[in-house]
C-alpha cells in the first residue's frame, strides 16, 4: 500500500511541473497508476465492493485531476476507469441473479413461503433493467421508473437464503470482480496505445487523389493519418502552418518529407491567404467537449474560422481518450495554459520593459502565450475517432457510451 | 410570377359572420368562467396564458411561502370522496391554483388521485380510467403543451410493464401511487437540479437578457445570486403580461442589478448582453422550444450576434410535438390591452407563444444534465419505443 502512495505522489508531481507531453502518454500512464491502485487495494469481503474500488480511484483521481486541470486526458480516463467497474460489478450482478434464480428454483420447489416467491418474482431482466439504468445517464424512462439503492441488491438479498453453495460462489464473485475490472483497464490501456491505427485506418475514405490539406501544429495522428493515405497511394499536397512560437510546425514538415509527403510551410499569418487554394484541413485535438467543442492548439480558432468562410471541411482527429464529458463554459480562460513569455521575447533584449521593479511596479510591456484555443462545434464538419467519422451534434452519445452519469463530478 | 392571394380577405369575412353578435374580443372573460368544467374558451383564449397572468398578478416571494404552508395544511381537509362523484377537473384546479406548482405536476397529482379514488379491481379497468381522466384534462385545454406532455408521460409510465411484475393488484396499485406522488416531488426539485447545473454558466460580471418570468429562470438567477456571483440581469418587458416589471420586482429584492427594456429594445442592447436565458412552456422533437411570444425573435438576434442562448427546461415538458413553422401549434390567444380603443376593422394578432426552432438554441439546462439541442430526439425515441 505504501508502494502505490508513492507511485502516486510521484505521478501527482510530475503532472504538477508538466513533465509529461502528450496527452496520449499521459493517459497511457495515469491508466497504469490506476491499474496498480486497484490490484493493490483490499476489497472487503462482503457487500459493496464495487463502491470500496469506487471510492478508491475517485481519491487519487481527483488528486491527479487537482495536479493537471488543463490535461483532460487525466480525468477522462479516471471516469473511464469508473465506468469500467461499475459495468463490470453490474455484469457480475446479473450473472449472479440468473444464477441464484436456478438454485432458487430447485430448492425451494415444496417451500412456498411467500419471501421465496416473492424474490424469484424480481425476475433477473427487471435486476438487471433497473440496475442498468443506474449506468446510463439519466433520462425520462428512469426519471419515472426511479432507481434501486444499488447495483447490489441481489448480494443482500441473497444473504437471507440458507444453501452453502452460495457463499461459496459469493467468495468467488468477489475475486472475479477485481479480475475482470483489471481485464476491462488492461482493454483501456490497449485501446489508448492503438487509437492512431485505429484513425490512420480511415485515411483513404477522407483523403482523394490530388488534394490541398492544410494541418496546424504537430500530432501524431494527423501524421499517422497522412503517411496512411500516403501508403495506399494517394498523392496529396500538405500545407503546414509552422504553429509559432514553439514552431512545431517545422518538426511536422520535416517529418512528412522523410516519409514522401510533399509539404509547404506556411506562417499562421497566412492561413486566411492559403485556405481559397486547400480543400480540408485536418488538424488533431488536445480534448473535445461534450457539446462537440474543441480544445486545440493555439491558432486553430483562426484555422477554423478561413474554413468556414471558405467552405472548406474541418476535420478534427481524436482519439476516445480526448472525449471529455464536460461542457465548456469559459474554456478561453479556465482551460488555458499561459506558458512562458520567454518563448517569445528574449529577456535580455526586453528586460526593461519587462522589469516589474520600474515605475509603478508592474511592467508596462506584458507578454500573453496561450496554450490552447477553443473552437466551437459550428465550425467543426466531421469529427474522427478511432469508432468512426461523427459529427458534433453526435459527441454526446459516445460520452454516454464511454462514462456514467455519477462520475461527472470528482 | 405567383402572386399572394389575398387569402387573409376571405379568412376575415368568414370570421366576422359568424362572430358579428359576440361582444368584443378584447374583454378577458372573468377568471371564475375558466374554473367551470366545460371548455372555459368558446373564443379560444388560452387558460393556460390565463392562470399564468393571474399567478404574475398575485405572486411575490412571501406569498409564495404563505400559499405553500396553507396548502401543505389542506390534503387533511378533504372533504369524503364518496359523497360526490370524483371529478378529474376540479382536482386538477385545487392543485393548480398553487402558484409555485406546474401544470404538468399538477396534472399528474390528479391523475395520481384518480388512482387513489378508483374502485376498480384489474390494472385494465385502471389504465382505461385513467385514460379517460387525461383526456379530459388535454380537452380542458388544448393549448398547454406542459399539460399534455405531463399527462403522457404519466399515462406511458402505467402502461409500461415494469408496473406489471407484480401479481397483487393492490401492491401493483400502490406502487404506481407511490411512484405518481414521487413525480409530484419531482417538480421542485428539478428546479433545484437545473439551477445547480447552471451556476458554472453564470460568471462574474456577466450579462444576462431574461424574457418572460419563467419559474426556472427565476430559481437559477436566486441561485446565482445566493453563491454571491457578480451579474446583472436585463429584462424584456413582455408585453402584455408585464412579465419584466414583476421578474425585475423580484430581482431587486435580492439586490441583483437589473435593468428593464422595452421588448423592441433588445437588439439595441444585444451586444452588451453576454448570454441570454430562457424557460420553456414545452420542448419539442426537433429540440426546439415553444416560449412566450418573443422568444423566437430574441434568439434570432441573439444568434446573428454569436451570443448563447440558454433554455432551462424540466423534462416532463419534452413533447411529442414536431411543428414545422410557426403556424403548427395549437392557437393560444390571449387578450392584449393596446390602452386605447381598437377600432373594429382591424385585427390584433394575440399569440400567446412561439416556436424558436433548434438552430438557435445553444444548450438546454434540465434535470437531465445539459443537453445539446440534438439530445432531445434522442431522448423522446427511448421513451416512446
Amino acid at each position: 500500500m505504501p508502494d502505490v502512495q508513492s507511485m502516486v505522489l510521484e505521478f501527482v508531481n510530475k503532472l504538477r511541473k508538466r513533465k509529461i507531453e502528450g496527452s496520449q502518454a499521459t493517459a497511457r500512464c495515469t491508466v497504469e497508476l490506476l491499474r496498480s491502485v486497484i490490484s493493490h487495494h483490499r476489497v472487503p469481503h462482503h457487500a459493496n465492493q464495487a463502491s470500496a474500488l469506487i471510492d478508491a480511484v475517485k481519491a487519487v483521481g481527483a488528486q491527479l485531476v487537482a495536479a493537471n486541470p488543463v490535461e483532460l486526458a487525466v480525468g477522462n480516463v479516471v471516469r473511464r476507469v469508473l465506468h469500467i467497474i461499475r459495468e463490470e460489478d453490474l455484469s457480475l450482478a446479473t450473472a449472479a441473479v440468473a444464477g441464484l434464480d436456478l438454485l432458487d428454483a430447485s430448492d425451494d420447489d415444496e417451500d412456498v413461503n411467500g419471501k421465496g416467491i416473492g424474490y424469484t418474482a424480481m425476475s433477473a431482466a427487471v435486476v438487471a433493467a433497473a440496475a442498468r439504468s443506474t449506468l446510463r445517464p439519466p433520462s425520462l424512462q428512469t426519471l419515472l421508473e426511479g432507481t434501486p439503492e444499488s447495483a447490489t441488491v441481489p448480494y443482500t438479498s441473497s444473504s437471507g437464503a440458507d444453501s452453502e453453495s452460495k457463499t461459496a460462489d459469493k467468495s468467488s464473485i468477489t475475486r472475479k470482480l477485481k479480475h475482470d475490472v483489471i481485464e476491462g483497464v488492461n482493454q483501456l490501456i490497449h485501446e489508448i496505445a492503438g487509437c492512431h491505427e485505429q484513425i490512420a485506418e480511415q485515411a483513404i475514405e477522407h483523403i482523394h487523389q490530388n488534394e490541398v490539406i492544410l494541418t496546424l501544429g504537430s500530432s501524431r495522428t494527423v501524421l499517422e493519418f497522412l503517411c496512411a493515405a500516403k501508403e495506399k497511394k494517394r498523392s496529396f499536397r500538405v500545407f503546414v502552418a509552422e504553429g509559432a512560437p514553439r514552431y512545431q510546425g517545422h518538426l511536422l514538415a520535416k517529418e512528412l518529407v522523410a516519409r514522401g509527403l510533399q509539404t509547404t510551410v506556411i506562417t499562421d499569418s497566412a492561413v486566411f491567404a492559403m485556405i481559397s487554394r486547400v480543400n480540408m484541413v485536418i488538424i488533431g485535438a488536445h480534448a473535445v467537449m461534450a457539446n462537440g467543442g474543441v480544445i486545440g492548439p493555439v491558432g486553430v480558432n483562426m484555422a477554423a474560422l478561413a474554413a468556414k468562410k471558405h467552405a472548406v471541411p474541418f476535420v478534427v482527429l481524436a482519439g476516445s481518450h480526448k472525449l471529455c464529458p464536460l461542457y465548456p463554459h469559459n474554456p478561453e480562460v479556465l482551460l488555458n495554459e499561459l506558458r512562458s513569455p520567454s518563448e517569445l521575447l528574449d529577456f535580455g533584449e526586453f528586460s526593461d520593459c519587462l522589469d516589474f521593479g520600474s515605475g509603478s511596479g508592474s511592467p508596462l510591456l506584458q507578454v500573453v502565450n496561450p496554450t490552447f484555443d477553443y473552437v466551437p462545434p459550428s465550425l467543426v464538419s466531421l469529427f474522427i475517432t478511432d469508432t468512426g467519422g461523427h459529427i458534433p451534434s453526435y459527441m454526446y452519445r459516445l460520452i454516454a457510451d464511454y462514462y456514467s452519469a455519477d462520475d461527472l463530478v470528482m | 410570377m405567383w402572386r399572394r392571394s389575398a387569402s387573409f380577405i376571405l379568412d376575415k369575412h368568414q370570421n366576422n359572420k359568424p362572430m358579428s353578435l359576440t361582444p368584443s374580443i378584447d374583454s378577458p372573460p372573468p377568471l371564475s368562467a375558466s374554473v367551470a368544467d366545460e371548455n372555459p374558451s368558446p373564443n379560444h383564449i388560452s387558460a393556460y396564458y390565463q392562470t399564468r397572468a393571474a399567478h404574475h398578478e398575485i405572486v411575490t416571494s412571501d406569498w409564495l411561502e404563505q400559499a405553500q404552508a396553507a396548502v401543505r395544511r389542506y390534503p387533511d381537509q378533504d372533504s369524503p370522496v364518496s359523497e360526490k362523484p370524483f371529478s378529474v377537473i376540479e382536482e386538477f384546479n385545487k392543485w393548480r391554483q398553487q402558484p409555485a406548482l406546474a401544470e404538468a405536476v399538477a396534472a399528474i397529482r390528479a391523475l395520481a388521485a384518480v388512482i387513489r379514488a378508483s374502485d376498480g379491481n384489474t390494472m385494465m379497468e385502471l389504465e382505461i380510467e385513467l385514460k379517460k381522466a387525461s383526456d379530459t384534462l388535454k380537452a380542458w385545454d388544448t393549448t398547454s403543451i406542459s399539460l399534455t406532455a405531463g399527462c403522457d408521460l404519466f399515462m406511458r409510465y402505467v402502461t409500461r410493464t415494469s408496473a406489471l411484475e407484480f401479481e397483487d393488484f393492490n401492491s401493483a396499485k400502490s406502487r404506481v401511487l407511490g411512484r405518481a406522488e414521487k413525480f409530484g416531488e419531482i417538480s421542485n426539485k428539478a428546479r433545484t437540479i437545473i439551477a445547480m447545473l447552471s451556476q458554472d454558466f453564470i460568471f462574474d460580471g456577466c450579462t444576462i437578457l431574461v424574457h418572460g418570468f419563467s419559474r426556472v429562470v427565476f430559481e437559477v438567477l436566486k441561485t446565482a445570486a445566493q453563491n454571491k456571483k457578480l451579474f446583472r440581469v436585463l429584462c424584456t418587458e413582455g408585453r402584455p403580461d408585464k412579465t419584466g416589471l414583476l421578474l425585475a420586482k423580484e430581482l431587486a429584492k435580492l439586490d441583483v442589478p437589473v435593468k428593464l427594456l422595452i421588448d423592441s429594445a433588445v437588439a439595441y442592447c444585444m451586444d452588451e448582453v453576454d448570454m441570454v436565458f430562457v424557460g420553456a412552456d414545452g420542448v419539442v422533437e426537433s429540440g426546439g422550444v415553444i416560449n412566450m411570444m418573443g422568444t423566437y425573435q430574441i434568439a434570432i438576434v441573439a444568434h446573428s450576434m454569436n451570443k448563447p442562448v440558454y433554455v432551462a427546461a424540466e423534462s416532463y415538458k419534452f413533447a411529442r410535438l414536431y411543428p414545422l413553422d410557426q403556424k403548427d401549434l395549437e392557437p393560444a390567444l390571449r387578450p392584449i390591452d393596446f390602452g386605447v380603443a381598437v377600432p373594429l376593422k382591424v385585427e390584433v394578432e394575440r399569440s400567446a407563444r412561439d416556436y424558436t426552432p433548434p438552430q438557435f438554441l445553444t444548450l438546454l439546462f434540465t434535470d437531465l444534465g445539459i443537453l445539446t439541442p440534438s439530445v432531445v430526439s434522442d431522448e423522446l425515441i427511448q421513451l416512446y419505443s
